[in-house]
């Protein structure tokens, strides 16, 4: 959460987090220049600067692959959610890794050149009518152009600054990094040198990023227009029942517009809120109540049940909207409230109490 | 907002999923190719097969 900007928090789980990857973009490196050599002929027939190259050029596509797959498979299963939790440093240290293999090839191919390293990049292929010959240089320097600004625009000041539609918008061209990577590649190491490792780190992470983002868009149609089922009472929408609903936690329903609405209860109460987090469009429902406030499960940001306020001194705010019980059904009326309307949760009569927490229980065993 | 987002999602990656394979496979098909008839020496010796 912000008053209007706030510096990054960092935590134990951020370092460990932070640690790990480290770890592993420097057993990867080591891997590939000591194991490497050993394996495959083509690495051990070439000079270490190229080996260099090499490691940090296909260690960037596999981490962007894996950075990318974080989102859809956070949708597809709750357990991938903690990779979520700092995935912008995912995204910062794969820049990193790729401006390093920048700098190799530069130093390398360009190091005697009588002309200036950039201008020598930018001239010395110029075939753009020919399709095997394309300048593929030019697809990775477009996409280290993206993920570096990107990754200094990841700061939570510019989340801030830019607002998070805009934000999350803007940080969407990293689709298009990826695929002027995909492209720098084929033209360029695959079609030099046929490399079997690398033909199947390329095509094989794009054939899963693309079935992995269309299965979580289906999801997410899917769980739509089965939420939307409309109450006698319209325009109110039956969300779910409340055996369904554990305590502390939510289920969620949406509007016949396709917005999402989750529905929690804790303490005998039901309060309604808008399903998507004011920080980074999280999916509030899936988060639970904590010491009284709503938990967005992606970076925790906070809401009171009442209002879907942020506790003072932040700002955020989620919309609120009305809810009631029909029996058992739980109904809620798909008009938003204006931001930061108080509305106290509805309560959940005491016989039904009982009843329908045992029964939450019994389907979350 | 959240709606837009998903759809602007699902677009992107079905442009990217099905152009992506397309200028890959157009990219390898124009390779270029030994001519039938080149000669068996060659320089580059990746192409040679093992000569002499």
């Amino acid at each position: 959460m912000s008053v209007s900007y706030k510096p990054v928090i960092w935590n134990r789980t951020k370092m460990i987090y932070d640690a790990v990857l480290l770890a592993g973009i420097g057993i990867y490196i080591l891997v590939f220049l000591k194991a490497g050599p050993l394996l495959s002929a083509a690495l051990r027939d070439v000079d270490v600067p190229t080996q260099r190259m090499r490691a940090f050029g296909s260690l960037a596509l596999l981490m962007l692959t894996v950075v990318l797959a974080i989102g859809p498979l956070a949708r597809i299963d709750t357990r991938f959610i903690p990779l979520l939790y700092n995935r912008r440093h995912f995204g910062v240290m794969t820049a990193i890794v790729a401006a390093t293999h920048a700098y190799y090839v530069l130093g390398w191919y360009f190091s005697y050149s009588p002309t200036p390293q950039l201008t020598a990049l930018f001239t010395s292929n110029s075939s753009f009518t020919s399709i095997a010959g394309f300048p593929f240089e030019l697809f990775g320097v477009f996409a280290l152009i993206i993920l570096a600004v990107l990754a200094v625009t990841s700061h939570d000041f510019w989340l801030s600054f830019l607002t998070p539609p805009l934000w999350k918008a803007f940080h969407m061209s990293v689709y298009f990094a990826y695929a002027a990577i995909i492209l720098h590649v084929a033209l360029g190491a695959l079609l030099d040198r046929r490399d079997l490792a690398l033909a199947l780190l390329l095509v094989g992470g794009l054939a899963l990023l693309s079935t992995l983002h269309l299965i979580a868009g289906r999801r997410e149609v899917g769980a739509d227009a089965a939420a939307s089922a409309k109450a006698p009472e319209e325009p109110w929408i039956v969300v779910g029942d409340l055996s369904e609903i554990a305590e502390g936690r939510a289920i969620i329903g949406a509007s016949p517009g396709g917005e999402r609405i989750a529905v929690f209860r804790s303490k005998g109460g039901l309060s309604a809120v808008s399903n998507v987090c004011s920080h980074q469009n999280g999916p509030i429902g899936e988060g639970k109540v904590v010491i009284g406030f709503i938990t967005c499960p992606w970076h925790g940001y906070q809401y009171r049940l009442e209002d879907g306020c942020s506790p003072p001194p932040f700002r955020e705010r989620i919309r609120k909207y009305r809810v009631q019980l029909r029996g058992s059904t739980v109904l809620v009326d798909p008009e938003p409230l204006p931001l930061g309307t108080k509305l106290e949760p509805f309560p959940i009569p005491a016989e039904m109490r009982a009843v329908s927490a045992s029964a939450a229980k019994q389907g979350e065993a | 907002m959240q709606r837009r987002h998903r759809r602007a999602h699902a677009g992107i990656w079905t442009g990217l999923g099905v152009a992506l394979p397309l200028l890959l496979a157009i990219i390898f098909a124009s390779a270029p190719k030994l001519a039938p008839d080149a000669p068996a020496i060659r320089l580059d010796a990746k192409t040679t097969g093992g000569q002499p």
